[in-house]
């Protein structure tokens, strides 16, 4: 009773404020629209492409690349029968084919790992937009077999592909900025203000107020986690050039875990941020430390935005973990276990901070030291 | 008489910090606050704790209340230790001070419901005692009116009824005037009037010698953290000359 009490308090503080409401929606709207400006500026209008495709070898493969082309639109695509790679490849730099996919031979029976490579020309929507929908549709088919791609040409490419890295970064930026909004006010505002000492003077247990806290703090903060993961999901085909819609790009499994290890990171935040709210002495002073946390995060996230493949230990530091099993998932190499023991990880830590922050309000000199 | 709050040897002491220790020019770290403090309040009276400021009146008060521990020594209230039995002492004691606030942003109506709630009381014996109190009182106009928005004295009297939401046997009220005004002092000497008219035990602490003469059944004087003097407000014939007596007897200084 008691903690549904402070339970509802927090949901009630929240949900009579607009501006609190507006504050988490924001991240993920914001999200969209970088992303989705992004991709309209790369890839400007969708045009009707009529692709001409070179094709080293076979596979029952370029049959869903086609299904999938054709899916919805007027594209089109052709395929030419090559036999020598280099010459398809200087088609490709030259603008004469739109790309080239090199199936090994045997692909579709072959037990000895085949593989397939798409060469194509990031320079030309065109070839980028083969591209973006041929490696979704083999990513779709399964992982038995190696799957290399090759631009010939690289600059805009690196530019996409650091916007792919950098988008957990931002993510966990736009949930750390959403936590911290509420739970500053929520933690260091009320014991600034003087009315958490009024709660404490009551018989509620000290666990109580902290779960209080913790569990709608994270509810409030996951409406931001979740516009934000809204946010990413809508606009990364537009971030790609394609319009394969909200699952054609990973996958359900991939979203899912995508939305699992925000949903662990959020908790986590709002944990860590009453943590620090709960030892500041004012809202200020709360902020300044919170800021310090996340200048780390931001810095160890971005770090490892640009060093792809992190070893199984990344699951064990928190808020690390999830930003590397995102980073994996969106660059196609989900280690499933992986993202599972993040999610699980971050929760455990979240368990010891909500301890924590317990014996924080028993503590006379962290709530009534001056 | 039935003894309802009883303090022995009650000890605190507070570590000070280094610019603390420069401020007030003392060599020692530490600063014994309360001194093995002893003394009883009886049931249906009023108990002033009277001192200078700095003399241990709100640390006292904050360990009955079980909002810091005593080093050593221990305090019953209705029976109940605030050492051991902390949970069990906020169910009988209802605490005010200025440093416990309301959040501006809540009604008077949801306040009352939530600390009702948090002192564990059942809906109905809420909903009673909240139309009793808040007509007793005057609140029940600005039951809907958001805490911010309400005039000192009216959130003054908030504050009161919220403290004894849950019936508390003890009221204890750390500087009840402090920095009120006139009109919202007798707000707060009126309520403790009907307070004890209830039936409660109330100690208050103050630096205010007519409040303790006004409002008193006892009074204790409270120097350097030690009980200087304990007695019935009746046999004192001047309050201020007693205190001043002991103050130079006690500090070796003239006032």
């Amino acid at each position: 009773m008691k903690l549904g009490a402070l339970i509802k308090k927090e949901f009630h503080r929240f949900f009579r404020d607009p501006r609190l409401i507006v504050t988490m929606l924001l991240p993920g709207i914001a999200i969209f629209l970088l992303y989705y400006f992004v991709g309209e500026a790369v890839y400007a209008e969708p045009e009707k492409y009529e692709f001409k495709v070179c094709l080293v070898g076979s596979s029952v493969c370029t049959q869903l690349i086609e299904e999938a082309i054709a899916d919805g639109t007027e594209n089109t695509v052709e395929w030419l029968e090559c036999d020598d790679p280099e010459a398809a490849k200087e088609q490709v730099e030259k603008g004469e084919a739109s790309a080239l996919l090199l199936f090994s031979e045997g692909f579709d029976t072959s037990l000895d790992r085949p593989s397939v490579t798409i060469v194509y020309d990031p320079l030309s929507d065109e070839s980028a937009a083969f591209h973006a929908i041929a490696s979704a549709v083999l990513r779709e088919v399964g992982m038995r077999y190696t799957l290399a791609e090759e631009s010939v040409a690289s600059a805009e490419q690196m530019g996409m592909e650091v916007m792919q890295s950098i988008l957990p970064f931002i993510v966990v930026c736009f949930i750390f900025s959403a936590c911290m909004s509420v739970t500053l006010e929520s933690v260091a505002g009320e014991k600034e203000r003087g009315t958490l000492a009024t709660i404490l003077v009551t018989s509620v247990k000290r666990s109580e107020i902290a779960l209080g806290k913790v569990v709608p703090l994270s509810c409030v903060s996951m409406l931001g986690a979740l516009s934000s993961f809204l946010g990413m999901a809508f606009s990364m085909p537009h971030l790609m050039g394609v319009s394969l819609g909200f699952l054609g790009m990973y996958g359900f499994l991939s979203y899912l875990m995508m939305f699992l290890l925000i949903l662990g990171m959020v908790p986590l935040i709002v944990a860590l941020v009453s943590v620090l709210s709960a030892y500041a002495r004012s809202v200020k002073e709360a902020s300044a430390y919170s800021a310090v946390v996340m200048i780390v995060i931001m810095a160890v996230s971005l770090l490892v935005s640009f060093v792809p493949m992190m070893g199984a230990w990344s699951a064990a530091i928190p808020v690390l973990n999830a930003v590397v099993s995102l980073q994996e998932i969106l660059s196609g190499h989900m280690v499933l276990w992986k993202a599972f023991l993040s999610v699980g990880m971050n929760l455990a830590y979240t368990g010891a901070l909500i301890f924590l922050l317990a014996r924080m309000f028993s503590s006379e000199r962290i709530m009534f030291g001056k | 008489m039935e003894e309802i709050v009883r303090a022995e040897n009650l000890t605190k002491t507070f570590t000070l910090s280094k610019k603390q220790q420069r401020i007030e020019r003392a060599e020692i770290a530490r600063r014994v606050a309360v001194d093995g403090l002893n003394f009883s309040a009886y049931r249906g009276e009023i108990y002033g704790l009277l001192g200078p400021n700095g003399a241990g009146k709100t640390t006292t008060l904050r360990m009955l209340a079980t909002l810091i521990r005593p080093d050593s020594g221990d305090a019953f209230l209705a029976g109940h230790s605030v050492v051991k039995e902390a949970g069990k002492v906020r169910d009988v004691v209802g605490f005010l001070t200025s440093d416990l606030k309301l959040e501006g942003f809540f009604t008077p109506d949801y306040l009352f419901d939530f600390f009702g709630a948090m002192h564990g009381v059942d809906k109905a014996t809420l909903a009673r005692r909240k139309k009793e109190l808040f007509e007793r009182f005057g609140i029940d106009k600005f039951a809907e009116v958001r805490v911010k928005n309400l005039s000192t004295g009216m959130l003054q009297k908030v504050s009161l009824v919220i403290s004894i939401v849950h019936d508390p046997e003890v009221v204890i009220f750390d500087e009840p005037t402090n920095g009120l005004d006139v009109i919202t002092a007798k707000v707060v000497t009126d309520f403790l009037t009907e307070l004890k008219g209830m039936g409660k035990s109330i100690l208050l602490s103050t630096h205010i010698f007519s409040l303790v003469e006004k409002l008193c059944d006892r009074v204790g004087i409270i120097i350097d953290g030690k009980l200087a003097y304990e007695g019935m407000l009746s046999e004192i014939d001047d309050l201020e000359s007693r205190f001043f007596g002991l103050y130079r007897s006690i500090k070796g200084e003239e006032v």
